[in-house]
């Protein structure tokens, strides 16, 4: 075992202009744990995840990919994202791209993967999150629940060390939101890494190897699921649960 | 006083409604697309009647002449306007405080001032000064460069415009999601956010591009031999307007109708599984 953990949030503090979002946020996600954010409205989840893919930038700690400071200014971006995908609430499918080219697309223009070898990797990688049948078909043409598998074989598609997922079952009608959850359980159970914001407090409990409670851009509370939903330490973690469950 | 407001606005609603009911609203616009048409047809006439079948017959190969010259002139503005005015779009967008200062200054002053004066300044400025500073001007025949030229730098401006609307209305997960797959900011652009800008902004490019063609009016100013000088020519020999504009009309429509087919052609093509985008 190595001494450090794969995703480690070393003390970071986010500002949007004089708005403190993130306050002094230490956060360790292990190889093959699945990380589950729960808080309320504008607890600084999203914005936790986006400063992992630099999408936001911190201004002050370090966030470290298997002790690599990606926050670091020499740090190279684009290698990094490559390591951590993200799955968005919305999507963010590209709409001008089937199925199977929203997959193989960054592997062939980032990574210069062959085109048919990206093609069979990308529609193995489309059978595994169901969706082999529907590789020619647009977006638009698809369920919100079958567009959120594609955008989640799009981020698999990389090969990442870290898979991040953001409300990813918040847009979604409901009768659609087991078909996500069931890939991303079963992805976890492959042994992905994976940090999860999300409302779904079933998934959280049985699927969350750890449980990290936001509130006001700090972590209340961080505790192993069963001890967390039976047994909350703080207040604030009570006061949570009796609103949620 | 309410009240009275209240009544009033009723009163004229129903007047509007009794009068704009399908059936009434159906009759009105047949009638005025009749009174249009026979109007046109009188006009019509008159103006068959007045052509002289001779002439036109006489002066088809110098105006064909002319379509092909103001074709190629089309041809060489359209083709360069549309990169230019992709780079001018991404100018626009560009975080780089230059790179966005001096596309914003570029579409101000080409979109500020008139096509006429552009080309003026092309065509009579720059050889001046070429000649006050590097002795004889080397192109001898400087009227359809300047043309194509200022057709260029005239379209990309609005081209770019037309694109910059067009990222402009790509939503921004598109790029958040390309960025986070380890694209490029330029790998995203040309993958992901320019073909939807595109897309985007083709009704307004196909516009542009139709006032591009009818634009070339302009250039019989600069002494390019096209349509509207060729009709010039004809009509001051003879004394005979309509002859010739019969043949100008219809090879302006020659050019503007296709085109506006073809854009319509490039929209469909790009319906990316039909239906509501996003
Ligand atoms: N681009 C931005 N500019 C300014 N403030 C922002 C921006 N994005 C988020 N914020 C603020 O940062 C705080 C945290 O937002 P964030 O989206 O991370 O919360 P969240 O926990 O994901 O909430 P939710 O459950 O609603 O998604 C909020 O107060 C929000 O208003
Ligand atoms: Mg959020």
């Amino acid at each position: 075992m190595s001494d450090h953990s794969l995703l480690e949030f070393d003390n970071i503090d986010k500002y949007y202009g004089d708005t403190h979002v993130l306050k002094e946020v230490s956060l360790e996600v292990d190889e093959q744990d699945v990380c589950v954010v729960i808080g309320p409205s504008g607890s600084g989840k999203s914005t936790l995840l986006r400063c992992a893919n630099r999408l936001e930038e911190i201004q002050a700690g370090e966030i470290r990919l298997d002790g690599t400071a990606l926050t670091h200014p020499d740090a190279d971006i684009n290698v990094l994202r490559q390591r951590i995908g993200m799955v968005f609430q919305s999507f963010n499918l590209f709409p001008h791209k089937t199925a199977i080219e929203n997959v193989t697309l960054a592997p062939q223009k980032v990574k210069g993967i062959d085109d048919e070898i990206a093609y069979e990797e990308g529609m193995s990688i489309l059978e595994d999150v169901g969706m082999g049948d529907h590789a020619d078909a647009y977006p638009n043409q698809l369920s919100g629940g079958q567009q959120q598998r594609i955008a989640i074989a799009r981020a698999l598609a990389m090969d990442p060390r870290v898979m991040l997922f953001d409300e990813v079952t918040s847009a979604l009608d409901p009768e659609l939101v087991g078909e996500v959850l069931e890939v991303m359980r079963a992805l976890a159970e492959e042994g992905m890494t994976m940090m999860v914001v999300t409302h779904e407090m079933g998934f959280a409990r049985g699927v969350g190897d750890k449980i990290v409670l936001m509130a006001d851009g700090k972590v209340v509370e961080t505790g192993e699921p069963k001890a967390f939903f039976e047994n909350p330490q703080t207040d604030r973690a009570k006061q949570f649960l009796s609103r949620m469950l | 006083m309410s009240d009275a407001y209240t009544d009033g606005a009723a009163a004229d609603n129903s007047t509007i409604e009794r009068f704009l009911n399908d059936h009434t609203l159906k009759r009105v616009g047949a009638a005025i697309a009749g009174a249009f048409t026979l109007a046109v047809g009188v006009l019509l006439y008159f103006i068959i009647d007045f052509a002289n079948p001779d002439l036109f017959v006489r002066i088809i190969p110098r105006f064909l002449e002319a379509f092909v010259l103001v074709l190629g002139i089309v041809a060489g503005g359209s083709i360069l306007s549309i990169p230019l005015g992709i780079f001018v779009g991404l100018g626009r967008v560009s975080k780089t405080r230059f790179t966005n200062a001096i596309s914003t200054g570029y579409v101000e002053f080409f979109r500020g001032t008139p096509l006429l004066f552009q080309l003026i300044v092309i065509y009579y400025g720059i050889p001046a000064l070429w000649i006050q500073n590097f002795g004889d001007f080397p192109i001898s025949n400087w009227a359809i460069p300047a043309a194509i030229i200022g057709l260029m730098l005239n379209h990309g401006a609005y081209v770019g415009e037309a694109i910059r609307g067009g990222i402009g209305a790509v939503p921004e997960g598109q790029m958040e999601a390309a960025r986070s797959l380890g694209m490029s900011y330029v790998q995203a652009m040309r993958e992901v956010i320019l073909p939807q800008a595109w897309r985007n902004a083709l009704a307004a490019i196909g516009n542009d591009q139709v006032i591009l063609v009818k634009d070339t009016s302009l250039l019989t100013v600069i002494a390019v031999p096209e349509l509207i000088s060729e009709f010039r020519q004809v009509n001051s020999a003879t004394f005979d307007p309509w002859t010739p504009i019969i043949l100008v009309a219809i090879l302006y429509l020659c050019i503007t109708i296709p085109l506006g087919k073809f854009v319509r052609y490039l929209e469909a093509r790009s319906d990316w599984g039909g239906g509501d985008r996003r």
